[in-house]
């Protein structure tokens, strides 16, 4: 198992002989698709080694984040991630690749070769100068290669954007790409440290912590409030 | 055989084969492109040399000098020993003999150079790009290409 970073978002409210969990569809949508991304491999060149293999491999281990498992194939699979340089030949392939993801699908791209064509920017004949120029992409991570914890960083500021993301409401809502780049001095020690801070915080359960976090549509928050009033406020509604 | 005796005896065999006297680590020679196929194949027959394998075929476009040079890595399986043969060919006529009747590996080899260099090889039994798309104009790896997609370094 790995470490689980984020509890269900909703609120317990105890009842007679037990509790129940309220929460919303799109916080537990969000919730779900963010904690278990499914990455295609695409490694093209030498950030593919960084990227798939060393942060994959046990040392990094993707696993903690649950997006390990790597599928061969895009039905499969709902996060992209870009390693390694695209020439104009791989482009249409890599443009069927994402077409035959699964929606809603993700893309973060690594590496200066995908964000910008990077080392092979200049006389170059076939290099694609940024992956954007194919695909939308939602988070870039930049170095050559970047080290495997600037993809965690990726991986969560993803992870984010999911959860603030789309609402059923708004399906297909996407947020602005971003940058995310790793402060400086930061070592794979900070982060284990980060890490572990979580896994101990998660195992206090604090219920009236995790109702205050939880943001109600406004209209709900009032007929939960004005209890008594309910009979003039329109009770037709249904509650 | 070691490279200075291994370099003496390749180019006793033939008036066509010169040495080059390159900072390589291994043996190499010069050889006129009409006569390739022939010397290539003796090469690979004669047991004292039984260069058994191409290894690798690539080419060197010296713009200054007009010419691009093509350039064979033979290797031996029984006496461990390696040679380079070089061709020298005019830049804007470059056509050399294929040696794909010799070693059949040669033909990819061939067909990657011609992609990128423009080298013609006769006789070859399908010289198509190996790497581009078909209807790619012109050869990239030319030192004078140029395309509507390449950017320069700004100065
Ligand atoms: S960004 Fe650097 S490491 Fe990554 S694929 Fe490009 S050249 Fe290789």
């Amino acid at each position: 198992m790995g470490i689980v970073t984020d509890k269900l978002p909703g609120a317990l409210e105890k009842v007679p002989g037990g509790n129940v969990l309220v929460t919303r569809f799109d916080e537990i949508i969000n919730w779900a698709r963010a904690s278990s991304l499914w990455p295609l491999t695409f490694g093209t060149s030498c950030c593919a080694i960084e990227m798939l293999m060393a942060t994959g491999g046990p040392r990094h281990d993707l696993a903690r984040f649950g997006a390990e498992v790597a599928r061969p194939s895009p039905r499969q699979a709902d996060l992209l991630i870009l390693a390694g340089t695209i020439v104009k030949r791989m482009a249409p392939r890599l443009r069927t690749l994402y077409e035959q993801m699964a929606e809603p699908r993700y893309v973060i791209a690594t590496g200066a070769c995908t964000i910008s064509g990077g080392p092979f920017i200049y006389h170059s004949y076939t290099t694609v100068r940024g992956a954007d120029e194919i695909i939308p992409v939602d988070v870039y991570v930049p170095g050559c290669p970047p080290r495997p914890e600037q993809l965690f960083h990726g991986l969560l500021t993803l992870q984010k954007m999911i959860k603030e993301g789309e609402t059923i409401r708004e399906p297909g809502v996407r947020r602005k790409p971003v940058i995310s780049a790793l402060p400086e001095g930061i070592t794979l020690e900070d982060i284990q440290g980060e890490m572990k801070e979580l896994l101990v915080k998660e195992n206090v359960v604090d219920v009236q912590h995790a109702v205050d976090k939880l943001k109600w549509p406004s209209g709900l928050n009032e007929q939960s409030s004005g209890k008594s009033g309910a009979n003039e406020s329109g009770a037709g509604d249904g509650t | 055989m070691e490279r200075e005796a291994l370099q003496a005896a390749v180019c006793e065999l033939d008036a066509a084969v010169s040495p080059l006297d390159a900072n390589a680590d291994r043996a190499a020679v010069v050889v006129e492109a009409s006569a390739l196929p022939a010397i290539v194949r003796r090469l690979r027959d004669e047991p004292q040399f039984a260069f058994a394998q191409l290894l690798d075929h690539v080419a060197v476009d010296w713009i200054d000098r007009g010419q691009f040079e093509l350039i064979y890595q033979l290797y031996s399986f029984k006496h461990k020993h390696f040679l380079s043969v070089s061709v020298f060919v005019p830049r804007d006529d470059p056509r050399v003999p294929t040696l794909c009747r010799v070693h059949p590996v040669a033909e990819w080899q061939e067909r990657e150079v011609y992609d990128l260099f423009g080298v013609l090889y006769d006789d070859h039994p399908d010289l198509r790009r190996l790497f581009l798309e078909d209807d790619w104009v012109g050869f990239p790896l030319r030192k004078d290409y140029q395309d509507d997609f390449m950017l320069d370094r700004p100065r």
